[in-house]
C-alpha cells in the first residue's frame, strides 16, 4: 500500500538517492545536499509543530512510502508562503504598445519585468518521484495528497496557490532561456546555478539578476520560444495540477522560463469535492480506488485504498487500511475518488 | 581664396548639392530643399538676433571667392533639446558581484537618457568633395572655435558632436539591425531621415525606455558601440586634437559616439590671441601648408568672417593680412582681429583611440 506522510529524519537517505537522480532543475526539486535536505526535514517538523520561531518559513516536506517495505519513492511540498519571508521572484510576461499616430506605427513590444508579487502566496513545490512510478496512481497520489492537507487544514494557507513548472531544457541539461538571459549575469551554467540555488536560497541568486525588465525581442530564438513553455519531463505534472485548477498567468520562473501556475485553493478539484466521512474499521477491502487522509498534523497520513463509498456520512474501513493511516472508529478522514 | 561667412539665401542650391552628395547618416543634413531652407532662414535669424541666443542655430559656408560658389558648411546649435527632446544612449557599466559565490561579472547597459539637453553642439559639417584637400577640412571644422571664444556667453559651457556611426559598405549599420530595427519597423535611412527633419516624437513613441544589457546584442552590435564610420575618422581625429572625448553617450540609432569639451579648453579657443591688422599691400608668397597657417576671424559677429594666413604673417603687436584679404575679412588696418594657430604643433601624433 502507498501512503503520503511528513517526511522524517530517518528518510534522509531515500530521499538523497532520489533527488540525485532527478538531474538540474532551479527551484522544483530539492537541493543535492545532505545538510540542507536535513534542515528542510527538520524546517517540515516544525512546521507541523506549529514553532512560532519559524514566522513566515513553514514549508512541509511529504514523502511517498511504500508501506510493505518502508521505503521512500518520492516527495512533495508546500511552502506555506512562497520566498519564506524573502521576495520571491518572477518575471511578469508583459506587453506595451510603442504607437506613433505620425507614422501609423502600431508595436507590441514583449517585455519581461522582474517582480515579486506572488511573494507569500502559497507554493507547491519540491515534487520529485522514482522514474518508475510516473503514470501510476501512486504519482497522483502524492502529488494530490497535499491538496487534502490543505483542504484539512485550510486556515494555515493563502487563499490563491502557486506552483512552479520545470521549463524547457535539452539533452544536456542546458536552458536555452537561461543560456539567453541568466548566465549572461553570472557566467554559470544553468546547473550550477541551479546547485546555489539550492544551496543558497532562490531568492539570493534572484537578486543578482538584472532590475531592469527584458525586451523579449532581443533574446534568442531558443529562449522565446521557452517562455512559459513546461519541460517535457514535467507535462505529466501539469496535466494533473491543470485538471485540479491550476493555469498558467502570466508569471514564469526566471531562471530557466518555466511557467507558472496559479489556482485559488478553494476552487481545487481536490478541495472542492472531498467529502469527510466517520470511519468504521472492518474487513471491507472492494470497490473504487479512493485517496483517504487523516486530518493530523504530524501523523498526517495519506492512503490510496480500495473502498465502496456509501450516500451516508460512514466510511468501512479495512483494518489494515485503518492502521496504516491511524484512524480507529469515528474518526473522521478526507476522501476523494483517484 | 577662401573665406568663412555666415550662409545666406543664395546659398540654397549648393546647400541641396551638398545634401544630395552627403547622403544617409549624415543625420543633420538631408536632402530635402524646404528643410534645408528653413535651416538657411533660422541661420540668419540667429546671426541677425532675432531669436534668442539659446534658440540660435548658427550655419556657415565657407565660399570659394575666386567662383563665389558656397564649397562647404559648418554649424553650432546653440542649444539642443529645449523645443523638442534630444535622446542618446549612455554607456554604463552595471556590476553583478558576490563574493559568496566569486562572481564579480560587468555588464555594459545602454541606458536612454536626456543628458546633452541644454548643451551647444557643434553640427552639419560638410565639405563639397573637390575642396577635399590642403587643410579645408580643418579650416571649416576650427573655424567655428573663433565665433566660440569671441561669443562665449551666448553658448554653454559644454560643447558637443555627434560622430557618424559605423556602417559597412551596403550601408547597413550592425546596431541598427540589433536594436533599432526590432522597434521601429522601418529602415534606417527612413528613421534617419526623419529625425533629420526634426521628427523626433516618434522615437519617444516607439524608442525601447528600459535599458537594453549589451550582452543581449549580437556581437556586431557590441563592436560598433562607440565606433565612427570609416568616412568620419578624419573628423573625430580633428576634434579629439583639439580636446574633445567620448563622453560615454551614442547615437541612439547608428551607436556612433558623441564627443565633447568645456569650450574654454578646446585647444583653438584657449590658443586664439588677438592682433591689430596691419594691412599690406604686399602678396602672400609663402603657400599655406597645415602646419604654418593660421585661421584669422574679423570677431564681427553678424558679419562674422574667417581666412587662412601664413603664420609669418603675424608680429608681435599686429598681424599683416594683404589687401585681398583684408577685404574678404571686411576690416582696416587698426581693426582688432582674432588668430589662432590651425594645427597644434605640440600634438602632431594623438594616439588613435578604440572603444569596445
Amino acid at each position: 500500500m502507498w501512503i503520503v506522510r511528513p517526511a522524517r529524519h530517518e528518510d534522509l537517505a531515500g530521499i538523497e538517492q532520489l533527488v540525485v537522480g532527478q538531474g538540474p532543475s532551479v527551484s522544483t526539486t530539492l537541493p543535492q545536499s545532505r545538510d540542507k535536505l536535513s534542515e528542510r526535514i527538520d524546517q517540515s517538523l516544525r512546521s507541523l509543530a506549529d514553532d512560532p520561531s519559524l514566522k513566515q518559513g513553514e514549508r512541509f516536506l511529504f514523502v511517498l512510502e511504500d508501506v510493505e517495505t518502508g521505503r521512500v519513492h518520492g516527495t512533495a511540498g508546500i511552502d506555506v508562503h512562497a520566498g519564506l519571508g524573502q521576495p520571491f521572484y518572477n518575471y511578469r510576461c508583459d506587453e506595451l504598445i510603442h504607437s506613433s499616430h505620425e507614422l501609423g506605427v502600431s508595436n507590441r513590444v514583449e517585455v519581461l519585468y522582474p517582480t515579486h508579487e506572488l511573494t507569500g502566496r502559497s507554493l507547491l513545490c519540491s515534487f520529485a518521484i522514482d522514474r518508475a512510478l510516473r503514470g501510476q496512481p501512486a504519482f497522483e497520489l502524492l502529488s494530490r495528497a497535499r491538496l487534502l492537507f490543505m483542504a484539512q487544514h485550510r486556515e494555515r494557507f493563502t487563499d490563491e496557490l502557486i506552483v512552479e513548472i520545470q521549463g524547457v531544457q535539452d539533452e544536456d541539461g542546458q536552458s536555452p532561456f537561461w543560456d539567453s538571459l541568466g548566465r549572461h549575469f553570472f557566467n554559470m551554467d544553468f546547473a550550477t546555478a541551479d546547485y546555489y540555488s539550492a544551496i543558497k536560497s532562490k531568492t539570493f541568486i534572484a537578486e543578482l539578476m538584472p532590475p531592469h525588465p527584458i525586451y523579449v525581442t532581443l533574446l534568442s530564438d531558443a529562449a522565446r520560444q521557452a517562455i512559459g513553455r513546461p519541460y517535457e519531463a514535467a507535462a505529466q505534472t501539469l496535466q494533473l495540477l491543470q485538471r485540479e485548477g491550476f493555469s498558467a498567468g502570466r508569471h514564469i520562473d526566471i531562471f530557466d522560463g518555466g511557467p507558472v501556475l496559479e489556482c485559488r485553493l478553494n476552487d481545487l478539484y481536490s478541495v472542492k469535492n472531498h467529502r469527510l466521512k466517520t470511519v468504521k474499521r472492518g474487513d471491507a477491502s472492494r470497490g473504487l480506488a479512493y485517496m483517504i487522509a487523516n486530518g493530523e498534523n504530524e501523523d498526517f497520513r495519506c492512503g490510496l485504498a480500495n473502498v465502496s463509498d456509501g450516500i451516508g456520512d460512514v466510511i468501512r474501513l479495512h483494518n489494515d487500511v485503518a492502521d496504516v493511516l491511524r484512524v480507529n472508529d469515528n474518526d473522521d478522514v478526507a476522501m476523494i475518488a483517484l | 581664396m577662401l573665406v568663412i561667412r555666415p550662409i545666406r539665401n543664395k546659398d540654397l542650391d549648393a546647400l541641396y548639392g551638398m545634401a544630395e552628395e552627403a547622403g544617409v547618416g549624415v543625420t543633420s543634413l538631408p536632402a530635402n530643399r524646404d528643410l534645408l531652407a528653413r535651416r538657411i532662414a533660422q541661420a540668419e535669424d540667429a546671426i541677425e538676433q532675432r531669436v534668442a541666443p539659446e534658440h540660435a542655430r548658427y550655419f556657415f559656408a565657407m565660399e570659394d571667392l575666386d567662383t563665389g560658389r558656397c564649397a562647404g558648411v559648418c554649424g553650432i546649435d546653440a542649444r539642443v533639446g529645449l523645443d523638442d527632446v534630444w535622446y542618446n544612449y549612455r554607456v554604463s557599466t552595471m556590476v553583478n558581484a558576490s563574493s559568496e559565490l566569486g562572481i564579480h561579472v560587468q555588464t555594459p547597459t545602454l541606458f536612454l537618457t536626456n543628458d546633452m539637453t541644454n548643451c551647444s553642439e557643434l553640427c552639419s559639417l560638410y565639405l563639397a568633395e573637390p575642396y577635399r584637400q590642403g587643410g579645408n577640412g580643418l579650416f571649416l571644422s576650427r573655424c567655428r572655435s573663433l565665433f566660440l571664444a569671441d561669443f562665449q556667453e551666448f553658448f554653454s559651457d559644454k560643447i558637443f558632436a555627434e560622430m557618424r556611426g559605423y556602417s559597412d559598405e551596403e550601408g547597413r549599420s550592425p546596431f541598427w539591425e540589433a536594436l533599432g530595427r526590432r522597434f521601429f519597423s522601418m529602415e534606417f535611412q527612413d528613421a534617419d531621415y526623419l529625425t533629420g527633419l526634426g521628427n523626433k516624437s516618434f522615437i519617444a513613441e516607439l524608442m525601447p525606455k528600459y535599458p537594453i544589457y549589451l550582452p543581449l546584442l549580437p556581437k556586431a552590435a557590441r563592436e560598433v558601440i562607440g565606433k565612427v564610420h570609416d568616412n568620419t575618422r578624419p573628423a573625430l581625429h580633428m576634434l579629439e586634437e583639439e580636446g574633445f572625448n567620448f563622453n560615454g553617450l551614442v547615437d541612439i540609432f547608428d551607436g556612433g559616439p558623441v564627443l565633447e569639451a568645456f569650450v574654454r579648453n578646446i585647444r583653438a579657443v584657449r590658443e586664439s590671441f588677438n592682433r591689430h591688422a596691419l594691412v599690406s599691400r604686399q602678396e602672400v608668397e609663402t603657400p599655406l601648408t597645415a602646419d604654418n597657417t593660421v585661421l584669422v576671424s574679423n570677431g564681427s559677429f553678424r558679419d562674422f568672417r574667417v581666412i587662412r594666413l601664413p603664420a609669418s604673417c603675424v608680429r608681435a603687436d599686429t598681424i599683416s593680412i594683404p589687401a585681398k584679404a583684408a577685404q574678404a575679412l571686411q576690416i582696416s588696418s587698426g581693426d582688432v582681429v582674432r588668430i589662432v594657430a590651425l594645427k597644434d604643433k605640440h600634438v602632431a601624433n594623438v594616439p588613435k583611440r578604440r572603444f569596445s
